[in-house]
């Protein structure tokens, strides 16, 4: 397994983790477990993608997990809205905040992702540094708030001690970039590791909460 | 292309509900009430038996009654806004509880579970 893989993997089963730290394996049933593991396989994968790290060469790889990250989130959205017909009214007027940040956190993350790409991005910046500094502070907006959907609709982080393991995590991923320099290779992981990682954990955590009820 | 056809489709989504086979739940004013809330499934029997009634009739105790749950909850300016976090907080905190000490429960975080009419069950 390369270094970068490692880390992603590591990051995965981290996420997890944290959602098991209240001590309790209470669940939603499957269609719901299963809907939020995309979920927090998700927020991962965007953990992952805002490791500081000069990627240079290995660039391509970092975008192709990133369209791997997006389908991922909107899968989650979507799960919900085609397989329980009550929850959309969390997305009318109303709805609680948690979903609003959700929403945010969807709605950024797609021009983030997208606006990257190679044509589309050399037509919204001229140069490679607007690019950056646009593309750090829109990946920052979707940590924000993807982190504070987690949090605040607090079903599976229902402690203050997840929420600060979950900041722990955060943070590591998102500051220390000579921290993360000494680690060595850049930080690229490969879709396939992404895929593999993400099922190993969703089946976990599906079947921890729902297995023996 | 393809961001803006999600996009169209996931308002459409929220707007209008999932496609037929699916069940869409809408709004419904119950009597007495004057908004349109969720419909509600509550059984008093098997599930619920056990339960000591004040629990969730504090009308009860307060001497209150002749007049519903949603009759009082939806049009009472004080709690009418409170609706959901407060039936939320009494139904789903306990199943959510019973559950975590492995005890049979009822739904946690399903909206369809709880949010049919009782006909429709
Ligand atoms: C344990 C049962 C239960 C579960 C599960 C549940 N609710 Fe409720 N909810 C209620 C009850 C009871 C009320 C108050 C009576 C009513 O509105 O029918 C309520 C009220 C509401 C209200 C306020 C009424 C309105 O129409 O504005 C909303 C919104 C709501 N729920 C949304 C949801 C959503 C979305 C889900 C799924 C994520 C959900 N509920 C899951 C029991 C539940
Ligand atoms: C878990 C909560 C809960 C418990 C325990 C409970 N009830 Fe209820 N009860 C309700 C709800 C909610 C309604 C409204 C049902 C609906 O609209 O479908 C209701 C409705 C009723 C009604 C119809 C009038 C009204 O207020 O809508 C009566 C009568 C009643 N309950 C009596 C009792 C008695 C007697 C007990 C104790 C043996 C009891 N209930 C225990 C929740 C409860
Ligand atoms: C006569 C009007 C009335 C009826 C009937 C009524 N409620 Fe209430 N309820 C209130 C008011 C007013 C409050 C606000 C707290 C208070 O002043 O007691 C309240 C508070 C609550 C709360 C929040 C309690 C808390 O500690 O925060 C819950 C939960 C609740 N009601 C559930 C129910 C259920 C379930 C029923 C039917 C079984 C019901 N209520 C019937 C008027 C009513
Ligand atoms: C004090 C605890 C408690 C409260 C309060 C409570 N429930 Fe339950 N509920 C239970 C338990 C326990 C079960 C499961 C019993 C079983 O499966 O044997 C259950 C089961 C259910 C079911 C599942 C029925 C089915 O056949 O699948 C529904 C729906 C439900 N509750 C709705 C509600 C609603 C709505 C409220 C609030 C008005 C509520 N409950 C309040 C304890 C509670």
């Amino acid at each position: 397994m390369s270094r970068g893989n490692a880390v992603l993997a590591a990051i995965v089963g981290l996420v997890f983790l944290v959602s098991f730290a209240s001590g309790a394996r209470v669940g939603g049933g499957w269609f719901w477990d299963l809907g939020n593991a995309l979920g927090f396989l998700g927020l991962a994968g965007i953990l992952f993608q805002m490791i500081p790290a000069a990627r240079g060469a290995a660039t391509k790889r970092h975008e192709r997990l990133g369209y791997w990250v997006l389908a991922i989130a909107g899968a989650h959205a979507f799960w919900f809205l085609l397989g329980d017909g009550a929850v959309r009214v969390y997305l009318q007027p109303g709805a609680p905040l948690a979903m609003w940040l959700g929403l945010a956190a969807l709605l950024v993350l797609a021009p983030l992702t997208l606006l990257a790409r190679m044509p589309e991005r050399a037509r919204v910046h001229r140069s490679f540094r607007g690019f950056r500094a646009v593309h750090r502070f829109l990946g920052f907006a979707v940590v924000g708030t993807a982190s504070l959907h987690v949090a605040l609709t607090g079903f599976y982080l229902t402690r203050w001690l997840q929420d600060a393991l979950l900041l722990a995590v955060i943070s590591a991923c998102c500051l220390g970039r000579s921290y993360w320099a000494r680690l060595g290779a850049p930080a690229v992981a490969s879709a396939p590791a992404f895929a593999a990682a993400g099922l190993a954990a969703a089946a976990a955590f599906v079947l921890a909460r729902n297995l023996g009820r | 292309m393809l961001f803006a056809a999600l996009l169209v489709l996931g308002l459409a989504l929220v707007v209008f509900g999932p496609p037929p086979p699916i069940l869409r739940i809408q709004r419904v004013t119950i009597a007495g009430a004057g908004r349109p809330i969720l419909p509600m499934r509550f059984a008093h029997d098997d599930d619920h038996r056990g339960i000591p009634c004040a629990t969730c009739h504090h009308e009860f105790v307060d001497r209150r009654t002749g007049s519903t749950c949603m009759h009082c909850h939806v049009t009472d300016p004080k709690v009418s806004p409170l609706l959901e976090r407060q039936f939320h907080d009494l139904c789903r905190s306990c199943h959510i509880k019973e559950q975590a000490e492995g005890k049979p429960a009822g739904p946690t975080r399903s909206c369809v579970a709880c949010h049919q009419t009782d006909e429709e069950f």
